[in-house]
């Protein structure tokens, strides 16, 4: 299979596409491996002004602005229990009410029956 | 049942009384003015119906389209290969191979048709765009925000493409019809089909089976290549877990995308304009109403739309050609290609990459997109060599960037052919 005779626009497509598409790409993770960079400078900025009018002097470390996957899911765990398992936390007070009915002789028994004594 | 007896002899009683005053013997032997006698007339009806019938129309190719069409559903329902896909071409290629009397408004390709107007989507390219749109609404990109570099691998996988059309271009195809067969490499449907209906309309039908053919066939044609490249220490290699992606990140990720990819590919602005735009309704928290119906209703309507008249293009007489054939080729060569490309640069990323950073190379094959299947196939690929290493939401990242990467592909071709 020669594949020179093919004319060199395509050879220049072929090259230059597949090289467009990596440029594309490669540019695109460039700007996604700065974004959480200027979002992490972003909020470190914004607490170190919180603590200075807070006038503490605490220094912000990286590790308390990365949450990992695990505390995520942790925390999502410990909010779906609380959320779902409510009904154990309740007053344990159990009250019974009385049932009140009016009385009603339509269903008595006393009238379902002939007064008739059985001689003896 | 005794009115629908006396209603019968009515109807009977009336139109026996044509015959009453010798109307009978008229009727049996009686010429009318053209000289036809009664059973010229119904032998003439008779052969005129047989001749609007499938039967007296066939031809030995419609037969073997239909069983095409039977095997895509048979492939379907039975190994659930893209059933969502499969069942409406299926369908479609057997609607499209039904033989018929031509000219009556009837075939996918007679002007005015019901099915003609359906593949106007299709031909103009309507519905890729609106499926890019549902598949943003579906897709979530944290696994590739998270850990952007495996971008890379989307874009090392459309090797596949580019080499297609350079084998297209070596078999005699126009620079433009190469150009629409090579993107079946890219493995993604509505690609294919929004860039044949440009460059090369006539071939569209054959590309766009093929590309879906060869999608659900994923998990038959890249394992075996994934076995061949990666040695079996690398394929249990353990990546770690993607960090967590705050919301601000995935609102910025559909408007960055959008705006540089765009400005790299207006051709394909179509595509990534709706891709885009479909994840930011997702991701945006505040469009929720509009994001469901995207992934849903719409994409479900489109595709099964897009599904039919596709299969229906399949029209034996337009679709049985050699130029088919070797789409057909090509096409799984494509595939092929591209999950190599995708492996090996995968491979030679590890080279570069330290300690706990190296990836599984497996996830190269996902960069040939085929959203999820080929992320499913790495999955599955990666539990056979060690059932306690989860790939799929890594394999994600090169996968959605495949999608990307296509699209992208897709542009500059257009650009370059137009």
């Amino acid at each position: 299979m020669n594949l020179l005779i093919v004319d060199s626009m395509t050879w220049t497509i072929t090259v230059l596409g597949w090289f467009i598409v990596f440029v594309a790409l490669v540019f695109l993770i460039g700007v996604f491996l700065t974004v959480p960079k200027i979002l992490t400078w972003g909020t470190k900025r914004a607490l170190r002004k919180k603590n200075r009018m807070a006038k503490k002097d605490v220094a912000v470390e990286d590790d308390e602005l990365v949450i990992t996957g695990e505390t995520n899911a942790a925390i999502a765990m410990a909010l779906h229990m609380y959320f779902n398992e409510q009904h154990d936390e309740e007053s344990n007070v159990i009250t019974i009410k009385e049932v009140k009915k009016r009385y009603s002789p339509w269903s008595s028994k006393v009238y379902s029956f002939n007064n008739v004594n059985f001689p003896r | 049942m005794k009115r629908f007896i006396t209603l019968f002899g009515v109807l009977s009683l009336l139109f026996s009384l044509q015959f009453i005053g010798g109307g009978f013997e008229a009727f049996a032997a009686g010429p009318d003015a053209a000289g036809d006698t009664f059973m010229d007339h119904a032998s003439k009806g008779l052969e005129t119906f047989w001749n609007f019938t499938g039967f007296h129309n066939v031809h030995f190719t419609h037969l073997i389209m239909i069983g095409v069409g039977l095997f895509f559903i048979f492939l379907a329902i039975k190994y659930d290969y893209e059933p969502l896909l499969l069942i409406p071409i299926g369908t479609g290629v057997i609607l499209g191979n039904i033989p018929f009397l031509e000219g009556y408004k009837i075939g996918l390709y007679e002007e005015g048709s019901v099915l003609n107007y359906l593949y106007f989507g299709v031909q103009q390219g309507v519905y890729p765009p609106l499926i890019f749109l549902g598949i943003g609404a579906m897709t979530d990109f944290s696994s590739l925000i998270s850990n952007p570099k495996l971008m890379i691998l989307g874009a090392a996988a459309q090797v596949g493409i580019f080499a297609t059309f350079l084998g297209a271009s070596w078999m005699g195809f126009t620079p433009q019809e190469a150009g629409a067969i090579g993107i079946i490499g890219g493995a993604d449907g509505p690609t294919a089909i929004f860039l044949s209906s440009k460059l090369a309309p006539t071939l569209m039908g054959a590309i766009a089976i093929a590309a879906y053919s060869y999608m659900a066939l994923v998990p038959v044609i890249q394992p075996p290549i994934m076995r061949l490249i990666i040695p079996k220490h690398e394929r249990t290699i353990k990546m770690k877990p993607p960090r967590a992606v705050s919301k601000t990140e995935k609102i910025m990720f559909p408007i960055i995308g959008l705006l540089l990819t765009t400005f790299i590919s207006p051709s394909a602005l179509p595509l990534l304009g709706m891709l885009f735009f479909g994840n930011l309704l997702k991701e945006s928290g505040v469009t929720e109403r509009l994001a469901d119906t995207a992934r849903n209703s719409m994409i479900n309507i489109v595709t099964i739309l897009l599904g039919i008249t596709v299969g229906a293009s399949t029209q034996a007489d337009y679709f049985l050609t050699t130029d088919s054939l070797k789409i057909f080729g090509l096409g799984a060569v494509s595939f092929m290609v591209a999950t190599a490309g995708g492996l090996l640069f995968a491979r030679l990323m590890n080279v570069f990459l330290k300690g706990d950073n190296k990836i599984n190379p497996l996830i190269g094959a996902a960069g040939v997109s085929a959203v999820p299947d080929s992320a499913r196939v790495v999955q599955h690929e990666g539990l056979k060599s060690d059932p306690n290493n989860h790939l799929l939401m890594h394999a994600m990242a090169p996968n959605v960037s495949g999608v990307i990467g296509s699209a992208v592909a897709a542009g500059i071709l257009l650009s370059f052919l137009m």
